[in-house]
């Protein structure tokens, strides 16, 4: 690494460190005036931490919007040069953007488009999830015939039938309510820990410039 | 657009997209590539509709208009904010320049950085102490019923132990090795059991749902056809 881009890495991290200790203490402080007790301007403390934040995450709200048009407009550069070299379907992908664009800009408020085009495909693509979701069970079985595999295929299978509307399957189904609201929430409830505990960890590691996402 | 007309777009639309059950056949198994890319290209323009209907343009009326602003720093202050973004913005497009790189690095750090302070409050104030509470918090009139206290505690155990399950630590061996400790092991097992058993029902659960879309698309496959 040479000395430009090593002190170009270090800054970074001195803005990374500064702006996320201020976000986070303004967000964590912030509207919150029961915080600061009995203090005569409480209300307008409380206000005032909460501004940095709000500042910040608005300047983050405004650049993800145009980096979203950015990467918009990097997908439709690609397509434009695939068809240089005959790419048929990036003809049709560009084909789509532009009528949607046109449909856009001629019909405002008109959601005929959405309904014809993007709710069929989208719920015909739901629908071959299933096909999916069932091989994926049947491989499991196939591939994993321990006792975990088992246990899953045996919870799966419980929870499908349950939900049938059948009278016979009653207790199969206060039976699958039971695991729902007992084993299934713990589970749950461990698996969102953890997602949480993950969440502070990386921000925290993000906050003291450890991650490598933004040090090129 | 007319009702008959939608219904013939989402009819064809829909057999397109399930020519994908009938495998790599010539002609028809571009039918599922035309869809999809039909679809890519819708979703990317009412991606950038909805960032500049929803984001840019209502911030390019307020910084136009004195009366109004995002914060108690006035107006002057959003167009300050404003132009600031579009400077990041343009900060992003040098990525390629090897020698500016750290500018852009420096955007990516703002963004990157108030997303993950953002992620790391919500977590903790929306999910970590709220769960925790929940877990640990004895129903009323509970020693009453034996049913609901043996309920409770499986549910503190399998949240216990689910943790339990992501925490690696091994006990040093003579010949400079590492091996869990038994009960340690013992706990990971009883985890384990419970994250299977929700995942089970999770995957249920988007089975089903997935299950209801087909159908409808089926019924109306055959509503069209009749």
């Amino acid at each position: 690494m040479g000395r430009g881009a090593g002190i170009g890495a270090i800054m970074s991290a001195i803005i990374a460190f500064a702006v996320g200790v201020t976000v986070m203490f303004s967000l964590l402080l912030g509207d919150n005036p029961a915080l600061f007790g009995d203090l005569p301007d409480a209300d307008e403390l409380a206000r005032r931490f909460a501004l940095p934040a709000d500042v910040l995450l608005r300047l983050v709200v405004i650049v993800v919007a145009l980096s979203i048009v950015i990467g918009i407009a990097n997908l439709l550069f690609v397509h434009v040069s695939r068809l240089t070299s005959g790419k048929f379907y990036s003809a049709v992908l560009l084909a789509s953007f532009g009528f949607t664009i046109y449909w856009y800009v001629t019909r405002q408020g008109d959601t005929s488009l959405l309904e014809a085009v993007q709710l069929p495909i989208e719920s015909a693509l739901a629908a071959l999830l299933f096909l999916s979701l069932a091989l994926g069970g049947a491989r499991v079985m196939g591939k994993r015939r321990d006792i975990w595999g088992l246990l899953f295929v045996a919870v799966v299978v419980v929870v499908l039938l349950a939900s049938l509307p059948l009278a016979e399957l009653a207790p199969l189904r206060a039976w699958s309510d039971w695991l729902m609201r007992v084993p299934v929430s713990a589970g749950a409830r461990a698996m969102l820990l953890g997602i949480a505990l993950g969440m502070v960890v990386a921000g925290v590691r993000a906050l003291l410039g450890q991650d490598r996402a933004f040090r090129g | 657009m007319a009702e008959n007309t939608i219904a013939l777009v989402s009819f064809a639309l829909t057999l397109m997209v399930f020519s994908y059950l009938l495998g790599d056949v010539p002609l028809i198994g571009s039918l599922y590539r035309i869809a999809v890319y039909i679809f890519v290209g819708m979703t990317a323009a009412f991606t950038l509709v909805v960032s500049y209907e929803g984001v840019i343009l209502p911030y390019l009326q307020d910084i136009q208009n004195p009366a109004t602003s995002w914060t108690t720093l006035g107006n002057r202050a959003d167009i300050y904010i404003f132009f600031t973004a579009l400077l990041f913005a343009l900060l992003l497009l040098l990525k390629p320049i090897r020698s500016l790189t750290w500018l852009t690095n420096s955007v990516f750090a703002v963004v990157i950085v108030v997303g993950a302070a953002v992620g790391a409050t919500g977590a903790m104030t929306g999910t970590l102490f709220p769960l925790l509470q929940a877990t640990v918090a004895l129903p009323e009139g509970l020693s009453a019923d034996f049913g609901a206290l043996a309920d409770t505690l499986i549910v503190f155990v399998g949240t216990v132990t689910g943790l339990y399950y992501f925490h690696y630590q091994l006990r040093a061996r003579a010949d400079g090795g590492g091996e869990p400790s038994r009960v340690g092991r013992g706990f990971r097992h009883v985890g384990k059991v419970f994250l299977v058993t929700a995942l089970g029902a999770i995957y249920a659960s988007t089975m089903l749902t997935c299950l209801t879309i087909l159908t409808e698309r089926i019924g109306f496959l055959f509503q069209f056809g009749v």
